[in-house]
């Protein structure tokens, strides 16, 4: 397309006392999909979430105004294990993904020979879509053959072989690593992105004060990642609460509901039971868990975010 | 001096061991791929595939519609990228060059839409979806994956544009652009590593998406993607781990490709986007 043409499609949009309108113009494409495909599904689901329905059908009529749902959830036992394995799950798996995201990206973040590689070492997994990460540590948790027994047994940790996928506790850990591994490099690259904005003088005028490499790494690096850190943690916990395909594919909740998250429990009652009005309930409830969660982590330190 | 020589040798000693415990899973799946069927049931473990078989992979693909899952998973990238890309690049120059009411919440917006659990979004999506007739059509996925990716996609391109000094465009305004013609051929030639990156985030969100995928398209064996082709191939009681592992590695190649491509692009097009 020519500029002649360009500034004749324009309808004098470029003068400035219609730039407005060329800004709700640009804007409309992205706000009509996001209504359509968030907004309206979400009011949708709202709605559903107050009517006893099993499948949804679009169009049906509307089944009468009723708290059924949310009340069955109160007082179901498993809505509440949810919560309790969702939380034990964000606050385990957050922690470590931190630690290690952190740690990883002040690793590479040294001037080394091969340090692309190894930048790119780091953060590989997080490009490893979710599915190949369960299949790989399905069969390195396999109880009969897997790596992780034959060296556990080996080390002396443990006598016998753990049934790492029908034990509730075992299973339990295994969900933690593998959302572990998927975790940790998005944080790496954040954290390496905000280790990248510090400036060099600051390190400088450490050194020349006499601040040791520890010194430097909590009175320097540490204060000024904290900013990136805020949204890195948001992004982390939301993730972690809202994940559905590793504990769905890799022990499908159970054993026993032991590693049954709320997402999961959502989709199951939707797509396995199509008790859609509740799992639509459920999921309702976790969207106001994940609201008063990041509100709460947000605080003031992250406004920078908005 | 020998401080140094020290500390340097420690520096390389945990940046391999770190990489190596971080990257076995992959090793692993690349060896579980290419060993003898026999030695996958037999301990201790074997390590190192003197005799690679190559041969699985041909296997797979013969057994497997694979070929059409790869496609499938391409088409639903490609276009929900395509898209999601066509209408924030527009939603993020709006937002970085003029003042739109409401436009200073887009942070919070954002962070709202993460917050969305794609269990809970998938079933009204169902429903609509049904009611159109996309269930078991790419279609489905495209337009769910866009919504996942679009918010999180302006949010880093505005974060882009807002480091390019607006002089620029305003310049090439006053010599006789369009606004149009400053976006094409000033700001997004400027902007092109965050546009890689947004792309490269895009991508590899849909093509990771199992949840989508699962809901839509089950019921129709031809539009499977790629990952809801793999997950059908782990029995309940007998996994072939040679060829799921075979089958995981074709999956995962395209997505580490695109990643070896961008990488370079990704640390600079976030921080755009996360710190101010």
């Amino acid at each position: 397309m020519s500029s002649n043409q360009m500034s004749r499609m324009d309808f004098g949009l470029s003068r400035p006392s219609r730039q407005h309108y060329l800004a709700y113009l640009l804007l409309a494409p992205a706000v009509i999909l996001i209504a359509l495909l968030i907004a309206y599904p979400m009011l949708l689901s709202f709605d559903l979430s107050f009517q006893d329905v099993g499948i949804s059908k679009l169009g049906d009529p509307r089944k009468p105004f009723t708290l059924l749902n949310y009340r069955k959830l109160l007082t179901s036992t498993e809505f509440w294990q949810a919560c309790w394995v969702t939380l034990r799950l964000v606050v385990i798996v957050t922690a470590c993904c931190m630690v290690l995201g952190l740690a990883t990206a002040l690793l590479v973040n040294n001037s080394f020979r091969g340090r692309p590689i190894a930048r790119f070492a780091v953060a590989l997994p997080w490009a490893i879509p979710e599915i190949v990460a369960v299949v790989i540590f399905s069969r390195l948790f396999d109880s009969s053959f897997g790596m992780v027994n034959w060296a556990l047994v080996r080390l002396g940790v443990v006598t016998e072989p753990i049934n790492w996928f029908s034990d509730p506790g075992a299973a339990f850990v295994v969900v933690c690593v593998v959302m572990v591994w998927k975790g940790y490099p998005f944080v790496s690259i954040m954290a390496l992105a905000g280790l990248q904005a510090i400036p060099e003088e600051l390190y400088q005028a450490g050194k020349v004060d006499g601040a040791k490499a520890w010194q430097r790494l909590v009175y320097i690096t540490l204060p000024m990642l904290m900013p990136v850190f805020g949204v890195i943690l948001v992004l982390v916990v939301l993730w972690i609460f809202r994940d559905f395909s590793i504990v769905y594919l890799l022990t499908g909740g159970g054993p026993i509901r032991a590693t049954q998250t709320l997402s999961v429990l959502t989709y199951q009652q939707a797509f396995s039971f199509f008790k859609m009005g509740y799992a639509s309930a459920i999921g309702i409830v976790t969207l106001i868990f994940c609201v008063l969660l990041s509100r709460f982590l947000i605080g003031r330190s992250a406004r920078g975010m908005y | 001096m020998r401080r140094q020589t020290y500390a340097s040798v420690l520096l390389y000693v945990s940046v391999v061991l770190t990489c190596a415990i971080l990257l076995f899973p992959v090793y692993w799946l690349v060896v579980t791929a290419l060993s003898e069927p026999a030695r996958l049931h037999e301990l201790p473990p074997q390590f190192w595939v003197a005799a690679p078989r190559w041969e699985v992979f041909d296997r797979v693909m013969a057994q497997r519609p694979v070929l059409l899952w790869l496609g499938n998973s391409a088409q639903a990238a490609l276009g929900a990228v395509a898209l999601s890309m066509a209408v924030s690049v527009f939603a993020a120059y709006s937002l970085s060059r003029f003042t739109v009411r409401g436009g200073q919440s887009l942070g919070l917006f954002v962070l709202t839409a993460k917050m969305l659990p794609a269990t809970l979004l998938v079933i009204p999506l169902f429903g609509i979806f049904r009611a159109v007739g996309f269930i078991g059509d790419l279609r489905s996925v495209i337009l769910a994956h866009a919504t996942l990716i679009i918010p999180f996609s302006t949010w880093m391109l505005k974060g882009y544009f807002d480091t390019i000094p607006r002089e620029l465009d305003q310049a090439a305004m006053v010599d006789g652009c369009s606004p149009f013609g400053a976006l094409f051929r000033i700001v997004l030639p400027v902007a092109t590593p965050g546009l890689a990156a947004t792309a490269l985030y895009g991508f590899v969100l849909s093509w990771s998406d199992y949840a989508y995928a699962r809901t839509f398209l089950t019921s129709a064996q031809n539009a499977w993607t790629a990952n809801l082709g793999l997950t059908t191939m782990q029995g309940e009681y007998i996994t072939d781990w040679n060829e799921v592992a075979a089958v995981a590695l074709i999956v995962a190649l395209p997505v580490v490709v695109v990643y070896l491509f961008l990488e370079r692009y990704l640390v600079g097009g976030l921080t755009a986007g996360a710190e101010k």
